[in-house]
């Protein structure tokens, strides 16, 4: 028995489901930034502190379910990298707190051949009016239970081969990339100093990623005193002040080394750390980086001139 | 699940000036660390900021921090006097690897505001004194008023050899002049049997190395204590890292043989 989910009833169930989630349908308002800010917001209080009674509380979050539904494969891969990067080696509690009180539901428009480990319903196309349901949790089972699943015995099963990305097929094979991108550091490769000069140092690149995680503390005052609240906010690796310490010493004060290390952690440090570059090929930092990078573009260059190294004789 | 982000409240004992430019910090708090170890230290309304303790860790009643005025958090410290609460959390990072310096002659190196981890490790090699080989302290200040360990020199050479120089020395200096890679001609150990200690500004420390390496101390045997940027101290902002290291996790003790490989 296969359980399907007629297309036309998508929006039915989404509003049946936004009387006990907190529904937000992503597949419907898709925007330049990924699902990562509903679990590591743009910026947050984490904490706040009162100076009269002397009271620290934690902040308190949505007691109401969260359930983003629409994800598509790679946002989904993102986010189940995001969540390991959140757990291992130490929990990171406000990221945490907020994902287990969340459901995801992937909508997938092309046939899975790969196994999905993240999330807790997927909706898969087998036909043009139809999708399979697969449920990956107890709390997708439940949904599940909705009236709009129904059980047919043969469901016209179509395949619909995934749109062909090469940025997603690039970002597949992390090994060969890992090993690249280190190459390409100790080789001192021109790309870095050609790649200074385009790039604006913006950040943009960051904020749209759904994985890329670097963030800031600083403290907001009340302007009477009576409070202050610890907040946390998106940073950017590519910003000239990442690496600054008081005092005003800049570890990586050239835009080139900052650049690098970008790639480094994504595809190096990533790789040694998860077994996985920190890229699933989405594509936004390439569709929203002002100066027209394409990291594609650049990720094959690097490749490309590694491999030559390889079979260039050496000595 | 545990808070890993959350502070803890702490009282100021005491708070004095140890230099023109740097405030002793005493904790009411049994803190229990490794020398070497950073804990995370904040004042509500001004953020947090990575500071490695000073006192001994056998200390039971509280602990130190040496401040210098150098960015928002330390300068708000300034500002505090006795029995004002800032907040600390941790300890996070490695420590130094006491095990591996047992039975090998200890030589520290530590310029200006470098010596608190050292000062807690040299209250550590004092408690276990029997332990250790030759153990010798060299330290350089900008000058005599900068020099933060006076109160404890006269204590600590009874056991340790300490060594103090000073860039630019005032009328009343008696003592050495010149830069702390100068003291290694006073310095006796067994190169082959030596750990090698650092905490300082970068020039000093790659100074340094390339001497220790020219008497046989070798990279595997220097260590040395980072700085960098600290938000988190869980391994997640990634303001610490470098190469395949985080300073906050993996660090922020090294021996050289890491940071050449590692830190670009």
């Amino acid at each position: 028995m296969t359980v399907v989910l007629e297309k036309s009833n998508i929006p039915k169930l989404t509003e049946a489901l936004s009387r006990q989630y907190l529904v937000v349908d992503y597949e419907k308002d898709k925007t330049a930034l990924s699902v990562k800010g509903y679990f590591l917001a743009p910026r947050e209080k984490l904490f706040s502190f009162f100076s009269k009674t002397k009271k620290l509380s934690v902040r308190s979050s949505p007691k109401r379910k969260l359930l983003l539904f629409g994800l598509d494969l790679a946002d989904i891969e993102a986010l189940g990298q995001l969540d390991e990067i959140m757990t291992k080696p130490r929990e990171d509690y406000f990221y945490l707190r907020k994902r287990r009180n969340s459901l995801i539901v992937g909508v997938v428009e092309h046939s899975i051949t790969m196994p999905v480990a993240t999330g807790d319903l997927i909706l898969e196309k087998i036909n043009p009016s139809q999708y399979r349901a697969v449920s990956l949790t107890k709390a997708g089972q439940e949904i599940v239970k909705n009236k709009f699943f129904k059980k047919e015995k043969n469901p016209e099963i179509l395949i619909y081969p995934e749109e062909k990305s090469n940025l997603r097929e690039l970002a597949q094979d992390s090994e060969l990339l890992a090993e690249a991108v280190s190459w390409a550091r100790v080789k001192n490769h021109p790309i870095w100093e050609k790649l200074e000069k385009i790039c604006l140092g913006c950040g943009i690149c960051a904020y749209v990623c759904p994985i890329c995680h670097c963030f800031s503390m600083e403290d907001e005052i009340e302007i009477d005193g009576s409070a202050s609240h610890r907040c946390r906010y998106w940073d950017a690796c590519v910003l000239n002040n990442f690496s600054r310490v008081a005092g005003g010493k800049n570890f990586r004060p050239a835009l080139k080394n900052r650049y690098f290390n970008w790639f480094y952690h994504k595809f190096v440090r990533a790789y040694k750390e998860y077994d996985n570059s920190q890229c699933v090929g989405c594509g936004r930092c390439q569709k929203y980086c002002p100066a027209e990078i394409d990291i594609e573009k650049v990720l094959s260059e690097i490749i490309r001139d590694y491999e030559k190294s390889l079979s260039a004789p050496t000595g | 699940m545990k808070n890993l982000y959350q502070p803890q409240p702490v009282k100021i004992e005491k708070i004095e000036f140890l230099s023109p430019s740097v405030k002793l910090l005493r904790l009411k708090k049994r803190l229990n660390f490794v020398p070497g170890q950073f804990v995370l230290a904040g004042l509500w309304g001004y953020g947090e900021a990575p500071f490695g303790p000073a006192s001994s860790p056998y200390q039971k009643q509280y602990f130190d921090l040496m401040v210098r005025k150098g960015g928002t958090v330390s300068a708000a410290f300034h500002s505090l006097k006795k029995g004002d609460e800032i907040t600390v959390r941790g300890p996070y990072g490695n420590g130094f690897p006491l095990d591996f310096f047992k039975g090998k002659d200890i030589l520290m190196v530590s310029g200006g505001c470098g010596i608190p981890p050292i000062a807690s490790l040299t209250e550590y090699l004092i408690k276990n004194r029997e332990d250790f080989g030759r153990i010798y302290l060299a330290y350089g200040a900008t000058n005599p008023d900068e020099i933060l360990i006076k109160d404890m020199t006269d204590r600590w050479q009874k056991s340790v050899k300490v060594l103090l120089t000073v860039d630019a020395p005032t009328p009343d200096w008696r003592g050495r002049v010149g830069f702390v890679t100068e003291l290694i001609k006073e310095i006796k150990v067994n190169p082959l049997d030596t750990v090698a200690v650092m905490c300082g500004p970068g020039p000093m420390v790659a100074a340094m190395e390339k001497i220790l390496k020219s008497i046989g101390i070798t990279d595997r045997r220097i260590f040395i204590s980072e700085e960098r940027k600290m938000q988190c101290g869980i391994g997640k902002c990634q303001h610490c890292a470098t190469g395949e290291k985080y300073v906050c996790l993996d660090g922020p003790v090294f021996n050289y043989d890491e940071i050449d490989k590692n830190f670009d």
